[in-house]
């Protein structure tokens, strides 16, 4: 990691922000930090972010639950063979219902688990370079530099159209 | 523009909706007072009917469902709305939803919470009910994987873990930002519930893909539920329950009575947490087109099952409906047709949508309307069953009546609480959706001009 210095920028909407993301990337310095306060398609695009993995943990959990479902109706079945209303034991129909449930089930909170894991929450010691603006109205870059790049990229990031830029020792 | 959304930014957003969590009032205490103490009636109720045995209820023969059944379909059924405007509309990109979605999900959320209480009260033993629970046992009890019974206990307990789920991750982001505002024991609250979120763009590419996958994953769960309690009832070798248009009949009739209850509630809750900026009549407009169609679907269903009961020409079915329409349930069979048919039909003229007290009205219009077709089938049909001489009039006791108010209560006092104490509109989405909400805002004016 680079020693010295750390620049936060605020921005005031999603286009000026994703200038300062290609200023930053112009300058070849580390970007470390990027807020926004809704989820923005134009900033994951400029930092090359690929999708999300949470939807293998989707996927695996809804296998899980699918799997669970029958596992749970046929082996519970078999271990209870009581025929009602002339049906077989294992009578797959009335069983995909179960199946479709818990699919639905173990894939939403499978979901929210890989959630939790690649957003690291819950935390509760508050991120360093956060700014309580970024949950109202503000952009935010934060980017760790050498103390002599810090004039050049703080006329870099007005350019792009940053309000405040803040000087910091990393 | 000159009209109430001219100041619409960012940062406008934050302070119209954390506007809604200040420090309530007398009015709100006394408020949730009253309704704590429905809520205290309708469980000492309860106990005297657990001490004393069902029958201090109306239930007999042949009448075995009745009012406690009914509550449980018609809250199931309220809780659709919500999983169809924060989901469903969510896949389609719906711009209205935004404002709404949030007090629609949390209505989501308590009437699911209100319903799982029904099947507890109408048990006889209920210290006993986990004998409903299929496991194995040393009981002897047979787990029967092919009762409709025992899919609503998996598709209901689902449905209120992935509407919680659903609702807690949208609130994650809009209760960091009450955080950063809040002060004292508030910001304490919101800091737990918040997981330590703070916006990186990281963290709202897992938040979407999880959002969008979970709406995913609600849209099919939703039909499903609704699906799945009607077979309770068409699964059953009874006339007027016997039918296979239940399963899109009941999910219909859900979203239809939910959607009527979001205008109840949002409507007061719109003026008394002054969120005229957020709500305009554009979304009502919106969501009263929703329910107009929602009528026509169940009026059509209605004329299906009546006509299918002739039709197929079983003496059984034809006399179920037959005394559904002249018998002795006859005035409220009459009320629900009036209520959920003709009624909803003023929502055709734009000024009675754009009426926010005419709506009211309607909606509440629906609401019974909505109890009352629950009511018809599964007490009515039960009453006039196949022997003649079976055939009994059901009339619910005042232990049933205070414990179907108290739902109401329980149902309106989380609300309430929830008002007050955490976001009901999305910030994060509204945010999103500004500049729709200028476009409602221009087209209001332009209309009042």
């Amino acid at each position: 990691m680079t020693e010295g210095l750390r620049v936060t920028a605020l921005f005031p909407d999603e286009g000026t922000c994703v200038r300062g993301v290609e200023a930053v990337r112009r300058a070849g310095v580390e970007l470390t930090g990027v807020f926004s306060p809704f989820p923005c398609e134009a900033l994951h695009h400029a930092l090359g972010q690929r999708r999300s993995p949470v939807r293998l943990w989707v996927l695996l959990g809804g296998l899980t639950g699918c799997l669970s479902g029958f596992w749970l109706t046929i082996g519970l079945s078999l271990a209870y063979p009581h025929v009602t209303g002339g049906m077989p034991i294992v009578s797959i129909p009335p069983f995909v219902i179960i199946a479709f449930e818990l699919t639905i089930l173990f894939g939403a909170l499978s979901g929210l688990t890989g959630f939790l894991v690649h957003a690291r929450v819950p935390r509760l010691d508050p991120e360093p370079d956060y700014d309580p603006r970024f949950s109202e109205d503000r952009f935010g870059l934060i980017v760790r530099c050498h103390p002599a790049h810090g004039a050049l990229l703080e006329a870099a990031l007005r350019e792009a159209g940053a309000t405040e830029v803040r000087h910091d020792r990393a | 523009m000159s009209g109430p959304g001219r100041e619409l930014d960012y940062a406008h957003v934050n302070r119209l909706v954390l506007r809604t969590l200040t420090p309530p009032g007398r009015a709100y205490w006394t408020l949730v007072a009253l309704l704590a103490a429905m809520v205290a009636a309708g469980a000492s109720t309860w106990m005297f009917q657990v001490w004393t045995g069902l029958g201090v209820t109306g239930l007999r023969q042949p009448v075995m469902w009745a009012t406690y059944i009914t509550n449980f379909v018609f809250w199931v059924g309220i809780a659709h709305s919500g999983t169809l405007i924060s989901a469903i509309l969510f896949l389609f990109r719906s711009r209205w939803r935004t404002p709404v979605y949030r007090a629609a999900e949390t209505m989501t959320v308590f009437a699911v919470m209100t319903a799982g209480l029904f099947p507890l009260i109408h048990l006889g033993r209920v210290w006993f009910f986990y004998w409903l629970l299929p496991y194995p046992n040393e009981r002897g009890l047979q787990p029967n994987f092919r009762s409709p019974l025992v899919w609503d206990a998996f598709a209901v307990s689902t449905y209120l873990i992935v509407s919680v789920t659903f609702l807690f991750l949208g609130l994650v982001p809009d209760v960091a930002a009450a955080r950063d505002a809040a002060r004292g024991w508030r910001r304490r609250f919101y800091t737990v519930l918040a997981l330590g979120w703070h916006g990186t763009v990281e963290q709202w590419r897992h938040f979407s893909m999880a959002y969008l996958l979970l709406a995913g994953l609600a849209t099919p769960l939703v039909i499903s539920v609704h699906s799945v309690v009607s077979w309770d009832f068409a699964m059953a070798q009874l006339p007027g329950w016997h039918s296979t248009i239940f399963a899109p009949y009941f999910v219909a009739g859900a979203i239809f009575s939910g959607c009527a209850l979001v205008l109840t509630l949002l409507i007061p809750v719109r003026r008394l947490l002054g969120l005229e900026e957020a709500i305009t009549p554009w979304h009502f407009d919106s969501l009263a087109k929703v329910i107009l169609l929602m009528s026509l679907v169940v009026t059509y269903s209605y004329a299906t099952e009546s006509f299918i009961a002739w039709y197929g020409n079983n003496p059984f079915e034809k006399t179920t409906f037959w005394l559904r329409a002249f018998g002795p349930y006859a005035p409220l069979f009459w009320t629900m047709v009036a209520c959920n048919c003709v009624i909803p039909l003023l929502l055709f003229s734009r000024r009675i949508r754009r009426s926010l007290r005419a709506l009211f009205v309607i909606s509440l219009f629906i609401n019974v309307g909505m109890w009352l077709e629950r009511f018809v089938i599964i007490a009515g049909s039960l009453s006039t069953n196949f022997m003649p001489s079976q055939w009994a009039f059901y009339r619910p006791t005042w232990v049933e009546m205070t414990i179907t108010g108290a739902s109401f209560a329980w149902f309106l006092l989380w609300f309430t609480l929830f008002a007050k104490f955490l976001p009901i509109v999305s910030m994060t989405e509204l945010k999103e959706g500004i500049p729709w909400l200028r476009q409602a805002h221009e087209e209001t004016e332009a209309r009042a001009a």
